[in-house]
């Protein structure tokens, strides 16, 4: 039986990727892994933040499918789970506090490190991929000395995620010309990005860069990771689901970082399944709700009733079927702002989003104009039948 | 603790090799460093109290001191915990001393929940906080809040390691207590950092799970302290530990489907500031 790995790396766009046509060298490794795995091309995760995306990932269901969120919804079903009913090992390592054992996602799991018992660095609250990479290497040692039960393992690396400030040796892999000090470069993230000011160009270039040196960092790291399951002689038998919880923006809508938005740069996810003896591109629109279903699929289980997703695998049996997505706005003011709430809709290569407080649609066609730009909305009959399937997930968790 | 003839009989063969196994992490320690160079922790808990006895329990075998102890006054403290330790301090002759952040406690008025300004604290403490990253400029004086946890427990941990010259100090930890520690060694050595003393960690129970723990007090004797009777399954600041269930012993409690530590509120506070930090709020 095969073991499964999801590897989520936090904030990556797809673009970064040369699978996905990128062509500035920033993952040779993942990269390498293209040829023996299928690359879905068309994808859509469930929001455009961590909160938004992780419910639609571990958990195939909707971010507001149980109102407010309070951290992990005690109805809502995590994939570790029937994993671990079914005699399945269970781990998880990451360090993203919005899915910490406080909030609530630590069921299910034979081993969960959620990195809050550990110290971080003052400016980057979050543990490095490297060291990660060791914690998850001694586990998966003693995993596969203890025996041959299968394993899941969800592994989750933070460092693309700002505040952006790569370490020299990692900058000197991408641009050695650059030479911003580390203050320069916090200073970058607290006054252009958590400002999102992008009046000046230049600064968001800067922001992007080091954004892109953080890529070819978390790409070294998945090579280490790849490198410890080839020593420990089991990458033959594992299936690695690579995909994001969200991407990131410089610019391409007015702003910067992830906020409450549903264009591409956000929430198209890159997403490959390497391992299956499958290869080559996909075009069917998937959903990041159909990870957690694929999962149970290869590990040859009975498919889970409270998953909406549907797995991806076998290919031909995988349906045609709309994507879904929603967030509202987290930063106005504490708690954040669930009255400016937005939705989002697409069917093959036409998507809609609606902004429910201000009353607002947009449109796009992604095949003519997929960096949406031209709203078509006014100009479609087509668009009535995409609001009818999206009206009734608009605010119906209002009680 | 009631425990007849046939259960101390019936648990003491699994409960000789948990004990053995930690005779000989402590015998390995006690080979490599001198006994002035050595220190226990005691927090009057079940894990600290258990690791202190079976240290004891080698002293006494092989003919030699026990190295001193120390334990740390967070101030919100059970005043039960407090005889109890008092009470086998005199009585197994320990060496303990009372570390406490007195300068916290000053700038807190001595009351809890009073709010403690950041340039009323001394060097140590203000570089303390910077080190850890926290930017304002003020607290509430909460044991269990982040904050003030770390100053009063971490500060005060890392100025005995100093102050006394420690080198290896002995902990209660077990692994069972967090899954993220399931590959944790029986020795951790913390390298020196920024107000951190060069240490090796010790946790010579680090084997034992919760149920097995109260199974060595059935076995030995070990005295616990009252509380753990009433219902408290765990013992941690005053007002923020909690009776898990009301009346029942905690060794007769449901140690394996409940979690031994409710969510804490310094795990929240610490959470908020890792998300502001990373652009959130």
């Amino acid at each position: 039986m095969k073991n499964v790995i999801l590897l989520t790396l936090d904030a990556i766009r797809k673009d970064v990727l040369e699978v996905y046509g990128s062509t500035k060298g920033l993952s040779p490794f993942i990269d390498s892994l293209g040829d023996e795995s299928l690359i879905f091309t068309k994808g859509q995760t469930t929001g455009p933040y961590t909160q938004a995306a992780f419910p639609g990932i571990l958990t195939s269901s909707y971010y507001l499918d149980y109102g407010k969120p309070r951290g992990l919804a005690p109805e809502r079903t995590l994939i570790s789970e029937p994993l671990q009913k079914a005699g399945i090992v269970t781990a998880g390592f990451h360090s993203n506090p919005y899915c910490s054992d406080y909030l609530g996602w630590n069921r299910g799991w034979d081993v969960f490190y959620d990195s809050m018992e550990d110290e971080v660095e003052p400016r980057i609250p979050y543990i490095r991929g490297d060291i990660i990479n060791t914690k998850v290497s001694n586990w998966l040692e003693l995993q596969v000395k203890g025996g041959n039960r299968a394993f899941f393992l969800w592994l989750h690396y933070m460092d693309v995620h700002e505040p952006y400030m790569p370490e020299r040796k990692y900058v000197d892999m991408v641009d050695p010309s650059l030479t911003l000090s580390e203050d320069e470069m916090y200073d970058l993230f607290e006054n252009t990005l958590l400002k999102r000011d992008v009046s000046d160009p230049a600064k968001v270039e800067l922001l992007k860069r080091l954004y892109e040196i953080h890529v070819r960092e978390i790409d070294t790291y998945t090579k280490e990771f790849f490198g410890f399951l080839e020593k420990l002689g089991i990458l033959k038998d594992c299936v690695v689901i690579i995909t994001n919880d969200h991407g990131d923006e410089f610019n391409e809508h007015g702003g910067i970082s992830h906020d409450y938005k549903m264009y591409s740069e956000l929430i198209e996810p890159p997403l490959l399944i390497y391992g299956t003896e499958q290869s080559g591109e996909v075009d069917k629109l998937v959903s990041s709700i159909d990870i957690a279903p694929t999962i149970i699929h290869l590990f040859g289980l009975e498919p889970v009733p409270a998953f909406k997703g549907h797995s991806l695998l076998p290919l031909e049996d995988y349906p045609e079927k709309g994507a879904f997505s929603e967030a509202f706005d987290q930063r106005s003011q504490r708690g954040g702002d669930i009255e400016k709430d937005i939705y989002c809709y697409r069917e093959k290569d036409l998507k809609i989003i609606y902004h429910a407080n201000l009353d607002k649609w947009e449109m796009y066609n992604l095949k003519e104009d997929p960096k949406e730009q031209n709203n078509i909305v006014d100009t479609l009959p087509a668009v009535e039948e995409l609001k009818k399937k999206l009206q009734p997930m608009v605010r119906r968790w209002v009680k | 603790m009631k425990v007849t003839e046939q259960e101390r009989a019936e648990l003491k063969p699994e409960v000789d090799k948990l004990v053995e196994k930690s005779k000989e992490v402590i015998r390995d320690t006690f080979s490599k460093y001198k006994i002035e160079d050595m220190a226990i922790t005691w927090t009057g808990g079940k894990d600290s109290t258990l690791t202190l006895w079976i240290i004891r329990q080698v002293c006494l075998e092989d003919k030699i001191q026990i190295p001193k102890a120390m334990t740390i006054d967070e101030f919100d403290v059970f005043q039960e915990i407090h005889d109890f330790m008092e009470k086998y301090t005199k009585e197994w002759n320990l060496d303990l001393e009372w570390c406490r952040n007195d300068d916290v406690v000053k700038a807190a008025g001595s009351k809890l929940n009073n709010i403690v300004k950041v340039k009323d604290l001394d060097e140590r403490n203000q570089a303390e906080l910077k080190r850890i990253g926290f930017e304002e400029d003020s607290f509430p004086f909460e044991a269990e809040s982040y904050t003030g946890n770390h100053l009063m427990k971490t500060v005060e941990f890392n100025k005995y390691i100093e102050r006394r010259n420690v080198k290896a100090i002995f902990q209660g930890l077990r692994r069972d207590e967090q899954s993220a520690r399931i590959q944790d060694d029986y020795y951790e050595k913390k390298e020196a950092a920024h107000l951190i003393p060069e240490h090796m960690r010790i946790k010579p129970i680090l084997h034992f799970s919760e149920r097995q723990v109260w199974k060595a007090y059935k076995v030995y004797g070990i005295p616990y302290c009252a509380l753990y009777e009433q219902g408290y399954r765990s013992l941690g600041a005053k007002t923020t530990s909690a009776i898990a269930e009301s009346g029942v012993p905690a060794w007769e409690q449901d140690l394996e489907h409940t979690t031994e530590r409710a969510g804490r509120r310094q795990d929240k506070e610490q959470m908020m500031g890792r998300l502001r930090k990373l652009g959130y709020m």
